[in-house]
């Protein structure tokens, strides 16, 4: 409102916010130790409540959502926050694209499902099916990743509070692969989704001998019909591939693997 | 006497998710306390089903991050079990050592950051830096290194797919085993410290009163994490494979957390339970550090939680330097492979948090059906019992007085986490 004016030395007010998800992106920034110092100290958290009672709230510089929206009260939550939010950043595949909780949308299996785990109770706010953060307002920046990375988030709020743009990332996780000299588990006929899935991870599961499960969501410019392709030579069935690629996918998958 | 009150604590803060408190009052007494998980529902056990198990081991830790390893670890016991997958002792080392990692570092997060600033009179940790800096300073330290041993056996501190049916993908060179032991041999002086200071607090007594504990018994003599038996504070002990029958689920409307209860009443799960029932195989620096803090009040008190945090961290970095010496002995091992396609099977570890059970039921390689009770799910009710008797006390004593800070001391105590149980507090004077 009236930063500029009044306090000219007022440092950039942050909020945190957790939706429905696994906390694991609060939890990196939690974890970062003396990084989490440092951002308590240049800036004021008006809300983390992971981390701290009695939030102040009000107007906010820099807002750091994370988690799918899946209830009727998180709907209008996060439209509240965008009033008074002057910049929204999505952090994470929930809120990014939904999360895992999301892998099976548009099949309309949502209240089936929901009834299976639960019966037919009530609830003091109604269930929504998983949808990511841009399905209810204007998110300004995405950082994808499940979890986040504390190498990505950190810059990003940095550039943020200083006024300018954060870097986009636009590699896949088999870029991150090739930096680390490991050799392609595709060359093996092993599954593996990192030319698909967008990068910024350290390609760390194929360093550990284990294939890219697709966490961090589709990669814009990859090349889905001939990955599946390659897939399904290796003995894949397409429906598996179809399968494997939604578990991270949410809301993003789905446009760009229509009618493989 | 129509007087309505409610007294509303939303969100609660320090835990691990979204909930609440709802406590309401009528004519001076509690007449009704909710506990409410107010994350949205996101029905993991539907998540897996058709998956293959080791998309299963990669879905499931992302109930929760916080104690994402143990859950990991809970459907590996589980699906080995079902597909007749036997490690090797030496894979088996390398899971103790992962698991002592998640304690450290969840003990350590909920102990000094989310529930000390409580007992010191801070909003947070970093608030208290300035006159206890030592103290966080060093936290940091231990939590760090609980999320390196996190890193280096999962693959990194959240959500790390290293893990693996019947092993781990990569091992640690013997050059990081030897540093994480240094630095477990470095940290022990402070938790030992941590339990001095544990010691003098003064741990107010508004909310006791009797109740049950639950905690899986160890496959051997010592203290540990894991087991195949359910063992409770009425001396009884059950198959893990009986769980439905022993720990009764429900649904509540205020909770997309599902509801426990052991002999038709409300238990405790976690490292209070798990030191009330096994402390007897505790030995050395953890045999002491339980000696310094236990006192009879521990049945009744759920605040001693946190002191039972901090016998487990001592017991844990004694661990992860036990567990080192033994691998730096043989510290290779081959990934054990499945026998069968098919089979059922239910794998229980004690999370940080207490007690976690996974169940599956593998059909031609595919998941046919899957069940998942966290700790959390089993302690709300507890919660809300000791609350109950708090607000009671409190208000026969006229000391409603920052009551809401009393009531959320006792939910974090047992360091819920709401992702798993899918949250938290709200008071209603009436």
């Amino acid at each position: 409102m009236t930063t500029g004016d009044q306090k000219t030395t007022q440092k950039p007010r942050i909020g945190v916010y957790g939706f429905t998800g696994c906390a694991g992106d609060q939890l990196i920034i939690v974890h970062t130790e003396d990084d989490l110092l440092k951002l308590f100290g240049a800036t004021e958290i008006r809300s983390f409540v992971m981390a701290s009672s009695r939030p102040p709230e009000g107007e906010i510089d820099v807002a750091l959502i994370e988690g799918s929206i899946s209830t009727a009260e998180e709907k209008e939550h996060i439209q509240e926050i965008r009033k008074r939010a002057k910049i929204l950043v999505a952090i994470g595949n929930c809120a990014v694209s939904g999360g895992p909780q999301a892998m099976y949308t548009g099949d309309g299996t949502f209240d089936s499902r929901l009834e299976a785990v639960y019966g037919t109770s009530t609830f003091v706010t109604d269930p929504l099916e998983a949808t990511p953060v841009d399905a209810h307002v204007t998110v300004d920046y995405y950082l994808p990743g499940c979890p986040i990375d504390a190498d990505d988030i950190f810059p990003l709020v940095s550039r943020l509070i200083h006024g300018a743009s954060p870097e986009p990332f636009p590699h896949p996780v088999c870029h991150e692969c090739k930096l680390n000299e490991v050799r392609c588990l595709l060359l093996d006929k092993k599954f593996c989704l990192g030319p698909i899935t967008a990068g910024g991870c350290g390609a760390i599961c194929p360093l550990h001998n284990v294939s890219c499960v697709g966490c961090w969501g589709p990669q814009a410019d990859g090349n889905f019909k001939e990955h599946f392709t390659l897939l399904e030579s290796f003995g894949i069935t397409r429906d598996e591939v179809r399968r494997r690629v939604r578990n991270y996918g949410g809301h993003k998958i789905l446009g760009f693997v229509k009618g493989l | 006497m129509s007087k309505k009150e409610r007294i509303m604590i939303e969100p609660l803060s320090r835990v691990e998710g979204h909930g609440g408190i709802k406590v309401e009052i009528k004519a001076n007494k509690v007449s009704n306390v909710e506990v409410q998980v107010l994350e949205g529902p996101r029905l993991f056990e539907t998540l897996t089903l058709g998956k293959t198990p080791e998309e299963d081991l990669s879905i499931v830790p992302r109930i929760c991050a916080i104690c994402n390893l143990s859950h990991k670890y809970a459907s590996l016991r589980a699906l080995e079990k079902a597909l007749g997958v036997q490690v090797t002792p030496i894979t088996q080392e390398y899971r103790h050592l992962m698991h002592h990692g998640e304690m450290l570092e969840s003990h350590s997060l909920h102990l000094y950051f989310l529930a000390l600033p409580d007992f010191l009179g801070y909003d947070n940790a970093v608030a208290m830096a300035d006159k206890y800096g030592d103290v966080v300073k060093k936290a940091l330290q231990l939590k760090k290194f609980g999320n390196k041993i996190m890193r280096v056996m999962g693959g990194r501190i959240v959500h790390g797919e290293n893990p693996v049916l019947g092993g781990f993908g990569r091992l640690p060179d013997v050059d990081t085993l030897v540093s994480i032991k240094r630095e477990a041999q470095d940290l022990l002086p402070f938790v030992l410290d941590t339990v001095k200071i544990l010691a003098g607090l003064k741990v107010p007594d508004h909310m006791e009163r009797e109740t049950q504990f639950v905690c899986l018994k160890p496959p051997h003599s010592g203290y540990d994490y894991y087991g195949d038996v359910i063992l409770s504070s009425d001396g009884k002990e059950y198959p893990l494979d009986d769980y439905k029958s022993v720990i009764k689920e429900r649904v509540v409307g205020h909770s997309f957390a599902k509801r426990s209860l052991y002999n038709g009443k409300p238990f405790t799960v976690g490292a209070i339970a798990r030191v009330l029932l096994l402390n007897k195989r505790l030995k050395g620096n953890a045999a002491d550090a339980f000696k310094k803090l236990y006192n009879e009040r521990w049945y009744r008190n759920p605040l001693y939680n946190n002191h039972a945090q901090a016998v487990e961290m001592v017991f844990s970095l004694d661990g992860v330097v036990e567990t080192i010496d033994r691998l730096l002995k043989a510290p290779r091992t081959e990934i054990a492979k499945p026998t069968r396609n098919s089979g059922t099977g239910t794998g229980g570890v004690e999370a940080p948090r207490g007690t976690l059970i996974h169940h599956y039921e593998i059909e031609d390689g595919l998941t046919a059906a899957a069940d998942y009770i966290t700790p959390t799910a089993m302690f709300l009710d507890d919660i809300e019992a000791f609350i109950k008797t708090s607000g009671d006390s409190l208000l026969a004593k006229k000391q409603t007085e920052g009551i809401e800070l009393q009531f959320e001391m006792i939910a974090r105590a047992f360091d819920p986490c709401i992702s798993c149980s899918a949250h938290l507090v709200t008071v209603d004077w009436k």
